[in-house]
Order: C-alpha cells, then structure tokens, then sequence
C-alpha cells in the first residue's frame, strides 16, 4: 500500500522540537524528508535526554529518535558558500522547506524565502518560530515555558494561591508543529491546484492561545478573565489501591450517577448538595467521601463500574502505566522500533490512523547517514567529491 | 477577495462539543466550505456552554462563537428518514465528513463509513471519538480532562514535590488540531490520486505523543519522572517569578552558561551569583530553591513587561505572563493582527482569535461569524441540492429542520418549571458572571 503523502519532497532545517515535530508527521505518513543538520554536532537535541542509562549519545537521545523517524539525514554547513549552493540545488527539487532557525540566522545564511523562491519559484516554504516573522518581539529570545507564558494559559493554569504553573512536557512546541503540518499541506493542496508556491508564517505563541480558543471572546463579551482553580472538585484525581484514577463530573446526571456508583443514593438530595453551586460549597467534603471509597479499590474496577453509569471517570496513568493500557494494546498504539545504535524500543504510534495509507515505523538517521544517497544518488557528485567536501567541512 | 488554500473543498460536519467543531473550524480557516449540521431536536451542546437564560439564549455562548466561525449552519433531523435522505445527498456533494461521535453513533444511524463510501466512494471521513472507534474502551465517555489524564499528562506536572495538576480545558483543542492535520493529510492523498478513506483518530494516542520525552524516559531507563513544575529537566534558572503588582509574573529561561552570565549582568551583578553554590550549572541547578528566591528579590520590585525589556535586551528569554485581557491590547499581536474584531448577527460585535499562521499568496481570516441555528437552511439546500421553498417549507412542518430549537427551556412558551439553570462549567469566574447576568434579567423583569 502507497502512503498518504508518497512522493511529497520536503527539506527541514530543524532545530530542537517543533519543526522536527512537523516533518516527523509528514515523514511518517510518508513524505520525503531530508533533515539537514550540521557537520559533527548535528540537531541541538541530540544531545538533550533521556539517553539509555543516561549516558550522552549524539545518536540516541530519546527525543532526538522520537522526533525524527523516517527522515534522510544529510550534514551540510551552510555557513559555506559551497554549502549554500549545495542547499539551493536541493530546493529546485523539493516541495517544501520547513525551518525553525532564527530569522536573523536564516537572512544572514541567504535563506529567506525571498531568495528560494528564485531557485525555485513553486517552493512553499514555512517557517515555525515563536513570535512569527513579523512584529516588534519577533528577535526575542524564547522557549516553551516563555510562550506558555505570553498565551494566556498560564495565567489560568494552576493553583489560585501560587504561581502559575505550566503543565506537560513540551506542549508549545508540539503546537506549533502542528500547525506547521496543516499549513504546510494546504499551500502544497493549494500550489497543486494553481502552481502557485508561497511562504507560510507559523506563530508558536499564537498557536498555543488557539488551544484556549474562546479566552479572548470570553473576556470581549463578558468582561471576564478566568482565574486559576487548580485540580479540584468538579474535577478530581485520586488514588485507588494500585494506581489514581481522575474524573469530571460537572452535569447534574454525573453527581446523580456519581451516587448511585458510590452506593450513597441518601447524598443526592442532601441539603447543600443539591445544585453545582452548593456542591461547589461542599467540594472538599464531596471529595474526600470520593478519596475513602476509592482508596481500596482497583482502577479497573472502578473504571468499568462507573463507565457502566455513563460517568467520565478514566484511569490516571503515569509513563509505566500508559504503555500497558489495554486500549492502546488493542489498537496497537505503543510500536517497536529498531536503531543500529539505540537497540529496540518502544515509541509512542501513529497520530492517526488512515484507513486506506499506512503509517510508518521507521527510524530515526544517523548523522549525515544519507549523505551518499542524497549527494551522489540525487545531486550526481562522485565519491572523490564527497571525500573533497568532508575535507573542506562542507559536509 | 484573495483565494484561501481550500476553497475547492467542502465538508459536512455533525462534529459536536469542542473537539471536532472546533477541527473542523479549522479547515473552514483555510477555506473549505464548512455545513454544520445541528438539530432543533438536539442542539450542539456547547450552545448550552455558557449560552444565556433567554429565548435566544443558545446564540450566546461564546465557545460556540469561537470555534464555529467560518461554517454553515443547517439544521436536519438525522433519525428522520428525510433527514438521512438529504445528509446522504450532502455528503454525495461533499468531499469530506466528519463527526466524534462514539462509534456506535454513527452506526445506530446507519451512517457508517461504509454506507457513506457507497453514497459517494471519495468520501473522506473523520471519525474522532475520545478513544478511536476500536478497542475495548471505543464507546467509553471522557471530558477533556479525562484526556488530559490518559495521556499521562497530569502525573508529569505539578509543583515540585507536589500532587499532580492539569489545565483541564486544553485536550479537546489539542484533538482539534491533529484531526484537521489527519483530514488535510487524506485531502492531499486524495488530491493525488481521487482516493478518499476513513479516518481513526483518538484523542488520547493523538495527545500522548506530545509526552514522547518522559515515555522515552520510561522506555530507555524505567525512570518515572518527577514533577518539576516550571523548571527545565537540567538546565537552571527556569521558572515564574512575581513581579510587582497583584498576580503578575515573569517567566524566565535560561538556557546557557553564557545567558547565565547575561542574566547576572541584567540584574546588576549582586554578590550572590558568584557564590559557590551558584557557580556551574550542576550545583546551580541543586540549589534551585535559593536561587529562585534569589532572582524573585529582583523581580518583584519590577513590572513583568520591565523585566522583559531588560532580560531580552540582554539576551536571556523572558517574557511576561498575560491574562486574556492584556492579550487584546499587546503590541505584537495588535501589528500582526491576531486578534479580529467580528460582528455576530445575535450578539453584536466583539473581539476574538484569528488564525496562528499567516500565508503569503492565500491570507487567512475570519470571513464569516458563528452560524446562528438553522441560518443556511435556504442556502445550502436550495442552491446546493437544488430543493424548492416549498419542499422546505413542509420539511420544517415535520420538524426535520428549523431554526429555534424544540423544548428551549426559556422559550417564550415554556413554563416556569422548565427554567433550570444550563449553564455549564466554564472555569472559575464565567458561571459566577452568567449567574449574576440572570439575577440582573430577573430584577429587571420584576420591575418591569
């Protein structure tokens, strides 16, 4: 079977998470990508954890080897005119190029868009960065936790009496990626259909306000900025006998299932637990009847018991209990992946499934593995020519 | 106007919620031609979201105004035989359709992928239920923030040392967003090579990804990571910090010794920052505590967007925490106009989101408001399927469509005893406003 996006060429100069991200996606429903990274040192996140037994492995940084399954690795130092050049043979023949470099690297290296475009006028070329390309912060200096900062979320995220608190492991830049993916393919859908190529300017701070969407029209029409709550009653994360399990139940149907999970049909209509309100009044002590009942008991009986009762309770897994849960064992989420240099592991799957193209469980390169596939298959260098670019630190 | 990058496609939408109106919200961004498909028997329950307790009180909520911007609204009773009939003839002039509906749904319907494969064999189809149509668990409920927790995602965040937290409202937009990729990824297929297919898509695989690090982690080395708050796996200092005024902070990262070096010279070089246990990065990261305490001396006397100005001047990554109402007036956003003001035909004009990515040739914006219910009903069904007024006049007769929703508890009909409160929970501070909204129309009602 033919993937997805079979035949899509797409050159990546990508740089820690979210624009690796984006190509990983493309690369595993089957584009072409050819990451470009630099002689000897290569991708920065090469050298960011985890590493098996912790020990600092250009080749297998668990990230570096998540974030970068089915791509071509090539080195390539575009700080060279020879470099350069060698860069701009390659986009005459590619589809996209997708960079999360700076702005001022990218104009300084001779890179921006404006100058690719006349290498290859059909080019869509993207470019992931945290403030977009345009605006009076667009050099500041940035990383996930500022843009959790500048979103939004954060203010709202977390407990009311302390600091705000971001959640996750790398969130914004995951974002960002993928609203790398979907812009990048609709102006490669739309070039398709005109011949028209154009540049596509991802915002990461941008981005990751979208995923609270209705914050500002909330505050437009209502005049509200919501506060912080923290993890509490409707919501609530517990601990059974073998693991936590967490929950939320704001309907009134929930606290009426609620009960009748609990087996305390009596609390229902209580006096001061009637409405969400008066619940609200009482959470601590809601809560803490929910603690006693649940602290002997399995997360799998009482996720079947109360899914039985059409109640949003679900198991709280951490990272050992996730790989285990009988749904993705079922669906065949968790893949094994085979590495020269980091032996078989287990990787989190595919984002989606498609029915008729397949994903990919392909690995992450080698530095400048592709090398000779891409300068010689595809470039028509010679051997001799390699060895001569080694030696001048272009490759 | 300039073209949009999908304005050749159209999708038939009976996504309800969040998750999967607001996916294919974005699809509708970038151009694709959206009929949102409701029901006066069954409203799209994110109208009764912070929707208002009055007889158009479903127009009102503001979650459903923002992530329904762009779309057609229809309405059609899809258990009446009519009603199937025209959503097949939809879907049959449609390239895309998409629900997240639990698999049964669907099925019960008798709108499976298979039927609707053999109405239209290109059809793409978008299924985006919270666990995926297969599996044990395929037609299980979850929230958003049972999400959040099956992605593991709580059990990695927290203050250090403290019990786990989460957002709780940031699964289904993060669902949203892979499953507009998911239906961009089959169009370009489809683009291709005229083959349409099903799409499985479950929020919970689609979320756990973004945890890849510390399920590597797992993996690699059998190590449960610990909650570490705002601080980075290794590097220090990283954290929020107060500023002066009430509830304002700075985040600050820093990510190198050279920033290190930059951040001791932007707060003047006190004595502190060349102690020993401040020294190399690894004793520094040990004494994080201290540290912080260290710089929040510093920070607190300043306003956050100061600090900004100082730290980015000297080359360390800062910036300010922002609340939803500074947002509409931040200088960067307002030069790249993010945030768009749109006029609603119910609720007037007010501000909101745009579209995070701006394209060169095919610019990106919010050409039309959230649908009221039923808006499109003539349009799309006369002009798209050819029906006479007649026609839909005797279909509204039957209640297939219409534009007011059947046993609205605040209709001007209803009785006193079906006025419950509908609102539902928005976070802290919404329900509060909509509670005092309703005691304010009730005063004023009793003096009129």
């Amino acid at each position: 079977m033919q993937t997805a996006l079979n035949g899509i060429k797409v050159l990546e100069l990508g740089d820690r998470i979210a624009g690796p991200y984006c190509t990983k996606i493309l690369a595993d429903y089957g584009a072409d990508v050819i990451k470009v990274e630099t002689p000897g040192l290569g991708d920065p996140i090469r050298s960011v954890g985890p590493f098996p037994d912790d020990k600092p492995e250009l080749e297998t940084s668990g990230l570096f080897l998540y974030l970068n399954t089915n791509k071509k690795s090539i080195t390539l130092n575009l700080r060279s005119p020879t470099g350069v050049k060698i860069f701009k043979d390659l986009v005459k023949t590619t589809d996209a190029v997708i960079e999360n470099f700076n702005q001022r690297l990218m104009t300084c290296l001779g890179l921006d868009y404006e100058i690719l475009k006349d290498t290859n006028p059909h080019l869509v070329m993207s470019s992931i960065s945290s403030f977009g390309r345009t605006g009076p912060y667009r050099d500041y200096k940035s990383t996930d936790l500022t843009v959790w900062a500048l979103s939004g979320i954060l203010y709202e995220t977390g407990d009311p009496d302390r600091e705000p608190l971001k959640i996750g492991s790398n969130e914004t830049e995951c974002v960002a990626g993928l609203y790398g993916v979907l812009t990048v393919l609709a102006a490669l859908y739309y070039r398709d259909g005109t011949g028209v190529g154009q540049y596509v300017d991802v915002s990461a701070w941008e981005a990751f306000h979208t995923t609270q969407p209705y914050m500002i029209l909330i505050y437009s029409q209502l005049g509200v900025v919501k506060k912080r709550v923290g993890l509490k009653w409707p919501w609530g994360l517990l601990p059974c006998r073998d693991g936590h399990v967490g929950f939320f139940f704001g309907t009134q149907a929930n606290w009426e299932s609620l009960c009748a999970l609990l087996g305390m049909p009596e609390l229902r209509d209580k006096p001061g637990y009637q409405s969400p309100l008066e619940r609200d009044e009482h959470r601590e002590e809601i809560t803490s009847i929910i603690a006693s009942w649940l602290k002997d008991r399995c997360v799998e009986e009482v996720f079947h018991a109360a899914q039985e009762l059409r109640l949003p309770l679900t198991p709280a897994p951490d990272m050992s209990q996730i790989i285990d849960m009988p749904q993705h064992k079922t669906r065949g989420y968790f893949v094994d992946i085979d590495h020269p240099m980091a032996g078989k592991l287990t990787y989190p799957g595919a984002l989606f499934k498609l029915s008729e193209t397949p994903w990919r469980a392909g690995r992450a390169p080698l530095l400048g593995e592709h090398n000779k596939e891409i300068y010689c298959d595809r470039l028509g260098y010679s051997k001799r020519d390699l060895v001569s670019l080694r030696e001048q630190g272009v490759i | 106007m300039s073209p949009l990058p999908l304005q050749d496609v159209r999708i038939v939408d009976v996504c309800q919620f969040l998750a999967g109106p607001y996916a294919v919200q974005l699809l509708a961004s970038l151009g694709a031609e959206v009929i949102k498909i409701e029901s006066i028997q069954r409203l799209d329950n994110l109208r009764l979201m912070g929707g208002y307790p009055q007889p158009d009180g479903y127009e009102w909520s503001a979650a459903f105004n923002t992530v329904n911007v762009n779309k057609y609204s229809v309405t059609l009773d899809l258990n009446h035989p009519r009603g199937k009939d025209i959503f097949k003839k939809l879907v049959k002039a449609s390239d895309v359709v998409t629900n997240n509906f639990s698999s049964r749904v669907m099925e019960n319907l008798s709108l499976s992928y298979e039927v609707l494969r053999g109405v239209n064999p290109q059809i793409i189809m978008l299924s985006m239920p919270g666990y995926g149509t297969t599996g044990p668990w395929r037609n299980y409920v979850a929230m958003g923030p049972n999400i959040e927790m099956l992605a593991g995602t709580p059990m990695v965040s927290g203050y250090p040392n403290g019990s786990p937290m989460l957002n709780g409202y940031i699964a289904d937009p993060f669902a949203s967003l892979a499953g507009a990729v998911a239906v961009m990824v089959a169009l370009k297929h489809r683009q291709r090579t005229g083959k349409g297919q099903h799409i499985d898509l479950s929020h919970v695989e689609a979320i756990t990804s973004f945890n890849a690090q510390p399920i590597m982690d797992f993996v690699m080395n059998g190590r449960i990571q610990s909650r570490r708050g705002n601080r980075h796996q290794s590097i220090a200092p990283q954290g929020v910090y107060r500023c002066k005024g009430e509830d304002e902070w700075v985040a600050i990262a820093v990510s190198s010794e050279e920033e290190w070096a930059n951040l001791c010279d932007a707060m003047g070089n006190p004595s502190w920052v060349r102690e020993p246990r401040f020294s190399d990065p690894m004793t520094r990261y040990g004494n994080h505590d201290p540290l912080d305490k260290l710089i929040e001396a510093w920070t607190c006397q300043k306003d956050k967007h100061e600090v900004m100005q100082i730290l980015q001047r000297a080359g360390v990554a800062a910036a300010p925490v922002l609340a939803s109402s500074e947002l509409v007036s931040d200088p960067h956003l307002e030069q790249r106009e993010f945030i768009q003001e749109v006029t609603h035909p119910v609720t007037g004009t007010y501000k909101q989101q745009g579209f995070p990515v701006r394209f060169s040739k095919t610019p990106v914006r919010i050409g039309m408001p959230a649908p009221t219910l039923g808006q499109h009903n003539e349009y799309v069904f006369t002009k798209l399927l050819g029906m006479t007024i007649e026609e839909l006049r005797q279909l509204a007769e039957d209640k297939v469509i219409g534009t007011k929703p059947l046993g609205w508890p605040y209709s001007e009909e209803a009785g006193e005893q079906d006025k419950r409160l509908l609102v539902g929970d928005q976070g802290s501070g919404v329900r509060e406003a909509l509670e005092k909204r309703k005691g304010i129309e009730e005063e004023e009602n009793t003096t009129k």
